[in-house]
């Protein structure tokens, strides 16, 4: 067993010949086990020894892979590289041949080639110049896409309306559930977290005016937004970049079928139809669950409906709608640029999903923002 | 073992997909150190049988031996013994799109020897070389060409040196000249190595430079039409789907052949 296992074993044998000649002698298989194992101290016995020609003795190596033949060129390699000879002696033919597909010189190069790195101010400056284009980028294209909306809606035959419906039903119908619960679960939370602070004043009564008001202006079509974002988003980013990925939208343009009206246009049409629906459940839900609270406060049902009646009035309704078809543009249109920008690689529509979700999210906050000081000065 | 010694053994295998058989009852050898190429029609199941014989798929029955194991039914230890043997290209190349060429091709070494890192590299770049891709080590997948990322998937199949190349069309959407000298690569590494090669092709001038021998796939018969050595079923007038197949004729066309070259007015084709 032992002398089986002698002859599994490559070894090395480094001999200084009166400070000239420095000669290796390698024996047995030299696989990718045995040339890890004595790779280091190949390379190690060369920068260790002063002499003028390197000589290695390969009449018994007995087979050499990948990992041998590497271990040899590395000795030829670094011979070159400083300035001295090498012999090789007794290499088998079949691996010397293969030897000499490789030429050292090319390899050289490629070690004296190093990569440049970026200075840190100069990959801030990239970032933000980036970050600027990307901006200007979205709402260019969101602005062509609603262009290429209207277009369509003024020529509704040249609609691909089967493409819409499919849409409507996945963005809309299929949201439906997921926006009440969480319609109902914000009514719930913010009736109940108001009510206690304003109990000190004894004016808890008033909770309900103030959570009709805010889910209706504000919150409603924000977290219609926000669902719609996560939900549609994201699958229209990963649907239009699997396309683009495989081709599909090069076979379109060079059909030449223009590629916004083909995938962003019905995608565009369906989500500003949708969202406002679904903002009008998520703001019922949102009041059912505030008059929960309400009722286990105490008060009447009667009670309540006088107060929501009072404190909200179809403006405040009409705005937040209104919000809802610029937020279900700007998720929808961005979704789609994110999956029209995809580049290739497998980690590519990974990557436009995510910037997807990300960027509809903060297009709408910025867009909620921008609608609270425009309210705020038409004084609606 | 020596060479001329079967290294892979197919026996009455039968492939299907859900209820559409693909491949009914073939049998077949591979022997130590030959360039075994299969050739077929597209879409009669050479990428199928392929997939058998590599274990990604089981077979509805036959058997699978590789180096004398038997893949079908293996055990996971043994499976990845046997996976240890072979190397394996993919006809879309199947290259992981996140890391660089080199990247790639050093995978395999990282995870199955303990060389240096710098000789990984090493090892990696002689691959490269070898299928001409040195210069292009640092790039991205997706920033190659169709042939440059299948000749970067050869590399990495062969970057353990395994005893057994599995190559699905290597050298389709290459050209002439760098498909030759893949040729002269594979011919290098069997005829001194002992690598054995399965290949997948369509290239016929491919085919007569490195096959010692090949099986032909017939669609409607779901099985061989024809085994033996190129040069050999190019020129046997007995066969119909080889001469068919050899000569680049479409069905009709073999009238042609009867009245040209054959000559003697009787179909001389064994008919199915
Ligand atoms: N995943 C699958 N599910 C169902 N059927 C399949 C599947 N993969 C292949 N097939 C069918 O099996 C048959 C053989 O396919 P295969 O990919 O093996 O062909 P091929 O000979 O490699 O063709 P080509 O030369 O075009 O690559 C085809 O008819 C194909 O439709
Ligand atoms: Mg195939």
């Amino acid at each position: 067993m032992e002398a089986l296992e002698k002859q599994d074993t490559a070894t090395l044998s480094v001999q200084s010949q009166d400070g000239e000649r420095l000669l290796l002698t390698l024996t047995g298989p030299l696989d990718f086990h045995n040339s890890a194992r004595l790779w280091d101290k190949a390379i190690g016995a060369l920068s260790h020894h002063s002499f003028g020609q390197i000589v290695i003795d390969a009449e018994k190596i007995r087979s050499c892979d990948g990992g041998g033949l590497a271990l040899l060129f590395e000795i030829q390699l670094w011979a070159r590289e400083h300035g001295k000879s090498m012999e090789l002696h007794g290499l088998k033919k079949e691996y010397a041949d293969l030897l000499k597909n490789f030429t050292p010189e090319a390899f050289l190069a490629h070690r004296t080639a190093r990569h440049k790195s970026i200075p840190f101010p100069e990959e801030i400056g990239r970032a933000t110049v980036e970050f600027w284009q990307d901006f200007q980028e979205q709402v260019g294209f969101i602005g062509q896409a609603f262009v290429a909306l209207v277009t369509s809606i003024l020529r509704p035959w040249r609609i691909r309306w089967k493409d819409v419906f499919w849409v409507a039903e996945h963005a809309g119908a299929n949201a439906v559930g997921i926006v009440i619960l969480l319609g109902f679960l914000f009514g719930l939370i913010i009736t109940f977290s108001s009510a206690l602070p304003l109990r000190q004043f004894g004016v808890e009564v008033y909770v309900s005016d103030l959570a009709a008001l805010a889910l209706v202006r504000v919150l409603g079509p924000f977290i219609t937004a926000i669902i719609l974002a996560g939900r549609s988003g994201s699958a229209f980013a990963a649907e239009i970049g699997t396309m683009k990925i495989n081709n599909e939208i090069d076979a379109l343009e060079t059909m030449g079928l223009d590629p916004v009206r083909f995938l962003v246009v019905p995608r565009l049409l369906a989500t500003t139809v949708v969202t406002p629906l679904l903002a009008i459940l998520a703001n019922l839900a949102g009041i059912i669950g505030s008059a929960v609270v309400m009722l286990s406060l105490g008060f009447t049902l009667r009670t309540f409906i006088t107060h929501v009646e009072s404190a909200i009035s179809p403006p405040d309704v009409y705005s937040g709608l209104v919000k809802c078809f610029v937020f279900g543009l700007l998720v929808s249109g961005v979704g789609c640029l994110r999956g029209l920008q995809t580049e290739t690689g497998a980690s590519a529509v990974g990557i436009s999903t995510t910037r997807a979700v990300v960027s509809g999210i903060v297009l709408v906050v910025v867009a909620e923002g921008v609608f609270a000081v425009l309210y705020h000065f038409l004084e609606i | 073992m020596s060479r001329n010694e079967s290294i892979i053994r197919v026996e009455h295998l039968t492939a299907s997909y859900d209820d559409t058989v693909i491949l009914e009852d073939i049998s077949f050898e591979v022997r130590q150190g030959e360039v075994f190429a299969i050739l077929g029609g597209s879409g009669c199941g050479k990428s199928t049988l392929l997939r058998h014989m590599i274990g990604l798929r089981e077979p509805d029955q036959g058997h699978v031996w590789i180096d004398g194991e038997d893949m079908i039914g293996a055990d996971e230890p043994q499976k990845t013994r046997i996976l240890g043997k072979i190397g394996v290209t993919f006809q879309g190349g199947a290259l992981f799109g996140s890391m660089t060429l080199l990247e790639n091709v050093r995978l395999p070494l990282e995870e199955y020897t303990a060389l240096p890192k710098a000789a990984m590299d090493l090892v990696a770049l002689m691959k490269l070389e070898l299928v001409g891709l040195r210069e292009a080590h640092h790039r991205m997948p997706s920033e190659l060409s169709g042939g440059m990322q299948k000749r970067a998937a050869i590399a990495r199949a062969m970057v353990l040196d395994p005893a057994i190349l599995f190559l699905d069309e290597p050298s389709a959407g290459l050209d002439p000249i760098t498909s030759a000298e893949l040729d002269r690569l594979m011919l290098q590494l069997a005829r001194q190595l002992s690598v054995t090669f399965v290949i997948v092709t369509h290239e016929l001038p491919s085919v007569y430079a490195v096959a010692d021998r090949v099986i032909l796939l017939d669609k409607e018969r779901r099985g061989i039409a024809a085994t033996g050595a190129p040069a050999q079923l190019r020129d046997d007038k007995t066969n119909r789907a080889a001469w068919q197949f050899f000569h680049r004729q479409i069905g009709d066309q073999s009238m042609h052949i009867k009245e040209g070259r054959i000559g003697n007015g009787k179909p001389s084709f064994r008919t199915k």
